[in-house]
């Protein structure tokens, strides 16, 4: 499993940080999601869905592990 | 740009959409104000709907509508919004403009206010509290407004600011009248006040630069490497002093009001002292269902929205508390749940002026609430609170909250 951020909609609440600090984290010039984890071990995948979930700008999505040759955003996860 | 206010005549409203609605108006008796907004709902009023009251403003009702207004500035503007309409007005910075000027300022403050600069201030925040609560243990009782509520952030505002601890009742004085009065020549005699103030106080951080918020905000160039406008400035630090107390002041006393009458949400939150997930989650139920603020936008031009015709300089009011326990949105949504799961609550707003001070905020409450709870015994509300100590508009609250304990030396008597 994969977490994708989309720094358009994401405006900083950092609440994915709050609940999942081990993949979320922020920077520190305009505080917005900076995602430190390429593949979400399993026992990670329940707490990065309710991070996901918390978003109030539904800016991050999840999808499964992209396939060789998959287009990036194919393969998501119903939220 | 110039966006004169023109009163709209409310001949663009239907009947069936006009609901007499006073936003500022707590009627005798009710001792929380967002029940005013509440009850709009129990009524079935339209979800959308307009008031000829405080100059006349829509309000929405659905938390769809309300994070679609935070989100389209295109046709919901945040420039000289309020209400009811006083120009002119000053064009807060960065709040008062809409995208891209916007991110000039937002860009600016961003920096200090993210995460990251919010843990460098986690030691102060818990000194700050502690500070003030340990003399109010042996005493049993206190007005939790005077107190603490109004002191706390606004203590905070001076430190971030660069200013001395001194002037803690001068600040406090110019935020109550700002926030309180209704007398229009106190009210302009006031901003006067503290935009002097706030004159001084860059001046002198020009000269004397520290590592302080003021001292950053007079020292940044624009992209040109030019300082910013002097107006723009001063406008900044009117948006910060504005914002970030009166805000914390009455979460803080709505949070401390619920405790105060629910003996097993305090003991919730005691058993998890050292569980910050948990503590955390806690607070941010009572972040969804006490959103004290009702933000208001202005309609950019004429057009049609969600069927509703909306007319260019319409004031719409967006009721936070409203959204925050919108059934379609949220499980039970009258069921205040200390382990909600899913929480996508609006009470910082959405969009690009979400509330830039959202994380020290929420920081304050809970080193407030850990360090209250690590100090003062179970507490409830005194028998006797002063009469009409509530207040409607922008932001919701109360200006008196009398809490009681019992301590060591009153239990041994």
């Amino acid at each position: 499993m994969r977490v994708i951020a989309n720094h358009q909609l994401c405006q900083g609440h950092a609440r994915c940080e709050d609940l999942c600090p081990e993949v979320f984290a922020t920077d520190a010039v305009e505080g917005k999601v900076v995602i430190v984890m390429d593949e979400i071990p399993a026992a990670l995948e329940d707490k990065v869905r309710l991070a996901v979930r918390n978003c109030p700008e539904g800016a991050l999505r999840v999808t499964r592990k992209a396939a060789a040759g998959d287009d990036a955003g194919r393969g998501e996860e119903p939220q | 740009m110039t966006l004169r206010f023109q009163p709209s005549p409310p001949d663009h409203v239907p009947a069936e959409r006009m609901v007499d609605f006073d936003m500022f108006h707590i009627p005798p008796g009710v001792t929380d104000p967002a029940e005013i907004w509440h009850d709009l709902v129990r009524r079935g009023v339209p979800e959308i709907f307009y008031t000829p009251r405080n100059g006349g403003h829509w309000v929405f009702l659905r938390y769809e509508d309300i994070v679609e207004a935070y989100r389209d500035y295109s046709i919901f503007s945040t420039y000289q919004t309020p209400v009811p309409p006083i120009e002119p007005y000053p064009v807060v910075q960065p709040q008062g403009v809409d995208p891209p000027e916007h991110n000039v300022f937002r860009k600016l403050l961003a920096p200090m206010f993210t995460p990251i600069a919010v843990r460098g201030m986690m030691g102060e925040l818990e000194r700050r509290a502690t500070i003030l609560i340990e003399p109010l243990a042996n005493r049993g009782e206190c007005d939790f407004i005077t107190d603490y509520a109004e002191r706390y952030p606004t203590g905070m505002f001076l430190y971030l600011f660069g200013l001395p601890e001194e002037r803690l009742d001068e600040f406090l004085a110019l935020a109550n009248t700002f926030f309180r009065s209704t007398d229009p020549d106190a009210r302009a005699r006031n901003i006067t006040e503290i935009y002097a103030e706030l004159d001084r106080l860059f001046r002198d951080k020009q000269r004397n630069p520290g590592d302080d918020i003021a001292s950053r905000i007079v020292a940044a160039r624009d992209e040109a490497g030019q300082p910013h406008a002097w107006e723009d400035i001063l406008n900044c630090g009117f948006l910060l002093f504005v914002a970030g107390l009166d805000t914390v002041t009455n979460t803080m006393a709505y949070v401390w009001r619920y405790l105060a009458t629910n003996p097993a949400a305090q003991r919730h939150f005691r058993e998890r002292l050292d569980d910050p997930d948990a503590f955390l989650r806690a607070i941010e139920e009572l972040m969804r269902i006490n959103a004290v603020s009702n933000l208001f936008r202005r309609v950019t031009h004429d057009c049609t929205y969600k069927g509703v015709q909306l007319r260019r300089n319409d004031r719409v009011v967006l009721p936070n508390t409203v959204a925050n326990r919108d059934p379609r949105v949220f499980k039970d949504p009258q069921v205040i749940d200390l382990d909600r799961e899913v929480n996508v609550h609006v009470t910082f707003g959405v969009g690009p002026h979400r509330c830039i001070g959202s994380m020290l905020a929420k920081r304050e409450v809970m080193v407030s609430l850990q360090q209250w709870l690590r100090r003062i015994p179970e507490f409830t509300l005194a028998e006797q609170q002063p009469e009409g100590a509530v207040f409607g508009g922008a932001v919701m609250g109360f200006t008196a909250l009398r809490l009681h304990w019992e301590t060591a030396a009153r239990a041994a008597a």
